[in-house]
């Protein structure tokens, strides 16, 4: 069943990412009051490991994007300008300096340590460096050395992230006085694999005409990949969601009634900032592909779990050769017919924005696709000039339909 | 070959000795960072040149919230690439990382990236450093040629300690409270050890040191913190508003000599490795704690009144690490001032007018 908003439709397991945030936060405050440990962790840190140590995981990446979708981001984004941090900073990590410069006492419980793996920026060290300074947490930095060739990785680079995944579980187990479960570690393992299995196979179904999940859904649906990787919840989740999207695709029941132009979004979306995605649609744009909704989703192998886990640290898109991520692209122009391509340049996520004229050179070279650039921030509203945006937005649907027009 | 040029000359412009590299047939090995071992490029027949964010063109190929040294850099790679054998870049910020995906995709020239450990703790880091060394060594063979052998390795990293050594010797002339070299000149020494022949800049720095006279007195000793400055103009303009840059530890300053390679003879790999990663740390690697002693320990060694942090405008490592910079100098009572800049030729005004109130606020 799906729901009219306007023109556009929201799937129904959409509609049930709030609560189950809600109750991934009380879960994490229960977690605490029991004397457990929690960690704060940077988002593509291997959760797995954490689950078979019973320490559990909160991102405030996915906090930040939160507090900018309910609106409650500012007080915590001033507090940590009020302290120095430059506006010229991550928003994520303004939010979160911000949040513990503030006391703690939102959603998010304290940190009884901060793990950061180096993969899909250098702001995470910086960032949690930050914290610990002012927290006085212990903390554990990894790193995840940049993939230039992933069909022919480095057995020195698998060994390097495999021994740092053994130290962190040998300091928790010591600092907390906890023992690692290595079943735990491969039951962890196959929830996730499973839950990327199913997300990967409802975004497969993107390809069809017309596109039965869309911008809207994409960006909220990746939470449980995001922070509940491991646990038979987000297995529940995407199993819903695939029912419901493979009930869509028979039905030929599209996120929108007159698909006109079908997109591709590049980069993370503005969490304060959905309605833009209805505006695209309004206009008969449904957005079918983000590298950012593949990126949560890694196939592990539970027959090797320490290292499937490391591969899936490495294998974060921005921690994967250019040559590699522009193929991706290619590959996707074709896969999901693509007719143009949106790119936001975000001031927060230098890491991602950086190349992405050049990428967008690319795939308008060789495959003729139009592409938009815009700036904004995606967590911090005051950088959004939404008028601009809009202006320019209409100016690139103009040359799609100019483009179909001449097709036709 | 080794061009004479003098380094006021050289400092100047830059282009002139990649001219006479050129002319007289000199491979040069363009590098980005001071993580990157000058001396697997020395050993290898190149001369190396630090690409500098010389000029104020910044390439639009990267968003305007890049960092003018990132974007500079990148367009100085674009328009100097005749001058280059190939390149070869560190992972340090985001913008050097990605720097090395733009020009992958743009020059003709082969490029290489050495995956630095931001981890620079262990065993376990200067291990994985080391290997990144030798599949450098491995791709100067198989791309252009150049094998590195033992005897040449180690010489060129007896040079290079040399150079270090004796840019460090410069440098302890301000120890004390001393007035021994002022910022100026120390730069323009620790520049042309990146883009000249190490035999010849050490020979220059020899004989410099031979004729240290007293410099100015009375002047308000001031630490920089940063990341790399290459604009001589900006140390000029500090130093002649009644400053005198007795320290600091820039990219482009202390951070490229301190500290020298030991135990050669047992495995040079690693003994490269453990010196580039356990040196002192850049605001992009290592433990904040040990950058924050290192800084904390320069400006009671060279007895400063006062830290400027400059810092490029959107430069995160600096920007991150400027608040915990400012509480550890508060906690000693030492006044701090941040300046970002973006374009300092079209800011000099501005910049001037912050440096004079901050030197008149701490005595000057």
């Amino acid at each position: 069943m799906s729901e009219r908003k306007g023109r556009s439709r929201v799937l129904q397991a959409t509609k049930k990412i709030g609560e189950l945030i809600l109750e991934y936060f009380a879960k994490a405050s229960d977690h605490k009051a029991r004397g457990k440990p929690v960690a704060w962790v940077t988002v593509f840190t291997p959760v797995e490991l954490l689950h078979a140590l019973s320490v559990f995981p909160v991102a405030p990446e996915h906090f930040g994007a939160m507090c900018s979708a309910r609106n409650f981001i500012m007080e915590y984004l001033e507090e940590a300008e009020k302290r120095g941090y430059s506006q010229n900073l991550c928003s994520y990590s303004r939010c979160c300096l911000g949040y513990a410069l503030s006391g703690m006492s939102g959603l998010m419980p304290p940190p009884d340590i901060l793990i950061t793996f180096r993969n899909s920026c250098d702001v995470y060290v910086k960032w949690w460096q930050s914290l610990q300074a002012h927290l006085g947490t212990p903390l554990f930095v990894g790193e995840a050395p940049y993939v230039l060739a992933p069909e022919d990785l480095e057995n020195y680079v698998l060994d390097y992230v495999v021994k740092q995944l053994m130290d962190l579980i040998e300091i928790v187990e010591e600092k907390f006085k906890l023992k690692f479960d290595e079943e735990k570690l491969v039951e962890a393992v196959k929830l996730s694999d499973k839950a990327s299995e199913l997300w990967l196979e409802a975004l497969k179904l993107r390809s069809n005409k017309p596109c039965p999940l869309g911008g809207r859904d994409s960006a909220s649906d990746i939470f449980p990949l995001v922070i509940m990787q491991g646990t038979v919840e987000a297995v529940q989740f995407y199993e819903e969601l695939l029912r419901e999207v493979r009930g869509k695709v028979e039905k030929r029941e599209g996120v929108i009634e007159n698909e006109k132009y079908r997109l591709l979004f590049d980069g993370i979306w503005l969490w304060y900032a959905f309605d833009l995605i209805k505006y695209f649609e309004d206009k008969g744009a449904v957005f079918v592909y983000e590298p950012y909704s593949e990126a949560w989703a890694y196939r592990l192998d539970a027959s090797k779990p320490l290292e499937s886990v490391a591969k899936k640290v490495l294998a974060m898109g921005l921690n994967m050769d250019i040559d590699l991520r522009v193929e991706k692209f290619l590959k996707s122009i074709k896969e999901f017919d693509i007719d143009g391509a949106v790119l936001f340049s975000n001031r927060s996520c230098k890491s991602w924005s950086a190349p992405q004229l050049v990428t967008a050179e690319i795939i308008g070279s060789k495959y003729d696709v139009p592409y938009l650039i815009f700036e904004a921030d995606m967590a911090d509203p005051r950088q959004y000039a939404e008028a601009q945006i809009k202006n320019r937005i209409d100016a690139f649907i103009e040359v799609l339909r100019e483009r179909s027009c001449t097709r036709e | 070959m080794t061009p004479s040029v003098d380094n006021e000359t050289l400092v100047k412009n830059p282009i002139k000795l990649l001219q006479i590299y050129k002319d007289s047939g000199v491979n040069v090995m363009g590098y980005t960072c001071s993580y990157i071992p000058e001396e697997l490029i020395i050993s290898a027949g190149f001369q190396p040149f630090r690409i500098p964010n010389y000029g104020s063109t910044f390439s639009s190929l990267t968003p305007t919230f890049i960092c003018q040294f990132a974007r500079t850099t990148l367009e100085n790679i674009l328009k100097l690439e005749e001058f280059f054998s190939g390149f070869v870049f560190a992972h340090t910020c985001d913008p050097m990382w990605r720097l090395y995906d733009i020009i992958k995709k743009k020059v003709g020239k082969p490029v290489f990236f050495i995956r630095v450990p931001h981890n620079t703790d262990g065993i376990l880091q200067i291990s994985f450093l080391k290997q990144e060394l030798l599949r450098f060594k491995d791709f100067l063979a198989e791309n252009l040629g150049a094998k590195i052998d033992f005897e040449a390795l180690l010489k060129a990293i007896k040079i290079c300690n040399e150079n270090r050594s004796l840019l460090k010797e410069i440098y302890l002339r301000n120890g004390d409270g001393a007035f021994g070299v002022n910022g100026l000149d120390r730069l323009k020494f620790a520049i042309a050890s990146m883009w000249m022949p190490k035999e010849e800049v050490n020979a220059q720095i020899k004989t410099f040191l031979s004729k240290i006279g007293d410099v100015k007195e009375n002047y308000v000793r001031l630490h920089i913190n940063g990341t790399a400055i290459f604009d001589l103009e900006l140390i000029k303009m500090i130093e002649d508003v009644g400053c005198f840059i007795a320290s600091d530890d820039l990219c482009t300053g202390s951070r490229y000599f301190w500290d020298n390679v030991a135990n050669v003879h047992q495995d040079p790999f690693y003994a490269l490795a453990e010196r580039y990663l356990q040196r002192t740390p850049c605001p992009s690697h290592g433990p904040l704690q040990k950058r924050l002693a290192y800084i904390e320990s320069m400006v009671e060694k060279f007895r400063v009144k006062g830290v400027l942090i400059l810092t490029q405008r959107f430069c995160d490592p600096i920007l991150y690490d400027s608040v915990h910079v400012r509480d550890m100098l508060s906690k000693k009572q030492v006044p701090t001032m941040l300046i970002d800049y973006e374009n300092f030729e079209q800011e000099a005004g501005r910049i001037k007018a912050r440096v004079e109130a901050f030197v008149e606020s701490i005595g000057g």
